[in-house]
């Protein structure tokens, strides 16, 4: 089956697809833009939908709301999506007792401890999460911009175990995986040919970008080379089913690079 | 360390960036939640934080693109938002619902935090508030035509024609903006200098101008309410009623080009 390319849904990404018929197989919109703003959905009369989510929790140890793992199930129905890409992250955590609050919800996802603590946490919560979805859930490796306190392995020996423990499909970010190679000191190439490949169903492109000191995930530039040097790596040993760029902050993303950057991605599936 | 905990002071720190300077205060703080103080890179968290007050702006991309081009090509990106998340923190924590109010609230943060000695500083100053400007002017609906002034006796009073709004500048942002189109930007190309602007949206056209103002015609705009007479604007600039000569030829200008009426 020749592999879909889409984008992240974003400012003018409704424009663009309709005034380019053809150019990309689908929209990726994340679950929390369909629940706050419902009229986003009407791009599917255009473009079929996948639906991305940041409000599982999946490597959290608060779980989400039985109303949000409802929401999250109508949206994966109605859209239809083949699938539910979700952050290997968490998003809401225990309060602290001086603030007096019971927890503490953030509105974006944040790289958990990379732990055997967590690796268990991750597998219970999908084993939990699983029977309120007909499509399967994927896991979306996190930026990792700095140390996380406890952890005992590596970003690449996580997601390994993840993927062992839970027999789970992956979301292979490749600009988070360069960020996190970066910001870690290791060396990416190396490191993605430790990943479990074989189990990577999509693949994320966007840019970064070194800002004060740290690398950061970036979907207001183009991506580097080094991406593309890893999706070839990707390529050569796998075969995702998609490919996903996330060009989603900035209505003035230049046009000609995400338009080369689109090409460039069906050449190279093509050639692998 | 128990990874429930350290999840819980992460999310805490990057909730309330308040909480993480006082964490690098006192790092004995972490202690009382099981954590060592020295697994945690502080910095790195009010960092994120920074990121992520970044990304909740996205929406202002749209009217200020060569401000957030300036910022990642200055590389002050996460600088500016990190320490704006903590001064958000501090007032109440969140950020206002509409674009247009967040920009005024970033804007008016940057007014206190921003190091007017620092070069990136000013052409983030200077380029923010001529975005905003355009961006603002771009919306008002054109307002009612004014007569302008033919000929000025000393107790005309004179208006401004349109949407004005007045602004010094140490750089020329124009200048700025061509310079910020290049693939790679050289910052330093940026000519810095005593600039007076003044942003003029006419009456009754979609026009937007940018006009160069002297420091004498800056400070005379300045002053046009709709109430004060030609007098009256001689006394307030010059400290005598009667206008001198020069005075009357600039308010004569600005009424030939439309700028002013009576």
């Amino acid at each position: 089956m020749r592999p879909w390319v889409g984008l992240a849904y974003g400012p003018g990404m409704r424009q663009l697809v309709v005034s380019n018929p053809g150019l990309v197989d689908y929209i990726e919109v994340p679950f929390e833009q369909l629940r706050h703003t419902p009229e986003v959905a009407a791009i599917q009369e255009t473009i079929p939908l996948i639906l991305h989510c940041a409000s599982l929790s999946l490597a959290g140890f608060l779980p989400p709301s039985d109303a949000t793992i409802e929401a999250v199930a109508a949206e994966a129905a109605r859209t239809g999506t083949p699938w539910i890409g979700e952050h290997l992250a968490f998003f809401s955590a225990e309060g602290l007792d001086e603030h007096g609050a019971t927890s503490t919800s953030l509105t974006y996802t944040v790289c958990p401890q990379l732990s055997e603590e967590t690796v268990e946490r991750v597998a219970e919560n999908l084993v939990r999460l699983r029977p309120h979805f007909r499509m399967p859930l994927i896991l979306e490796n996190s930026p990792q911009y700095f140390a996380i306190p406890g952890s005992t392995m590596n970003m690449v020996d996580f997601i390994r175990a993840v993927a062992r423990r839970a027999d789970n499909g992956l979301l292979l970010d490749l600009s988070h995986f360069l960020v996190t190679s970066l910001n870690t000191g290791v060396d990416a190439l190396e490191e993605i040919a430790r990943m479990p490949l074989e189990r990577v169903v999509e693949v994320h492109i966007s840019g970064l970008n070194r800002q004060s000191g740290i690398v950061w995930d970036d979907h207001a530039t183009p991506a580097s080379p080094a991406v593309f040097d890893l999706l070839e790596r990707v390529l050569r040993s796998a075969r995702p089913r998609a490919i996903t760029f996330e060009y989603n902050w900035s209505a003035t993303f230049p046009r000609a690079t995400l338009l080369e950057h689109l090409s460039r991605a069906r050449r190279m599936f093509a050639a692998a | 360390m128990n990874a429930s905990r350290v999840h819980a002071v992460l999310a805490a720190g990057l909730q309330d960036p308040l909480l993480v300077v006082r964490w690098e205060e006192d790092p004995q703080h972490l202690l009382a939640y099981g954590i060592d103080p020295s697994t945690v890179d502080l910095i790195a968290l009010r960092k994120f934080a920074g990121l992520t007050a970044k990304v909740r702006h996205n929406g202002l991309r749209h009217s200020l693109p060569l401000t957030f081009r300036l910022l990642n090509v200055a590389g002050l990106e996460i600088e500016v938002f990190s320490a704006y998340a903590a001064f958000c923190a501090g007032h109440g924590g969140g950020y206002a619902p509409t674009t247009e109010e967040r920009t005024r609230n970033l804007i008016a943060f940057l007014d206190e935090w921003l190091d007017r000695g620092c070069r990136e500083h000013v052409l983030l100053w200077d380029l923010i508030r001529h975005e905003d400007a355009l961006a603002r002017l771009a919306k008002t609906p054109p307002p009612r035509e004014t007569p302008v002034a033919r000929r000025l006796t000393t107790s005309s009073v004179l208006r401004v024609c349109g949407q004005l709004e007045l602004y010094e500048m140490g750089s020329d942002p124009r200048a700025a903006g061509e310079i910020l189109r290049d693939t790679r930007p050289v910052l330093s190309r940026i000519p810095f200098g005593a600039f007076r602007f003044g942003y003029w949206r006419p009456e009754a056209t979609d026009e937007l101008r940018i006009v160069d103002l002297d420091e004498f015609a800056i400070a005379a705009l300045s002053l046009v309410d709709g109430a004060r007479s030609v007098a009256d604007l001689s006394a307030a600039l010059a400290g005598r009623r009667r206008p001198s000569r020069r005075f009357l030829s600039l308010l004569a200008q600005l009424g030939e080009a439309g700028m002013l009426g009576t």
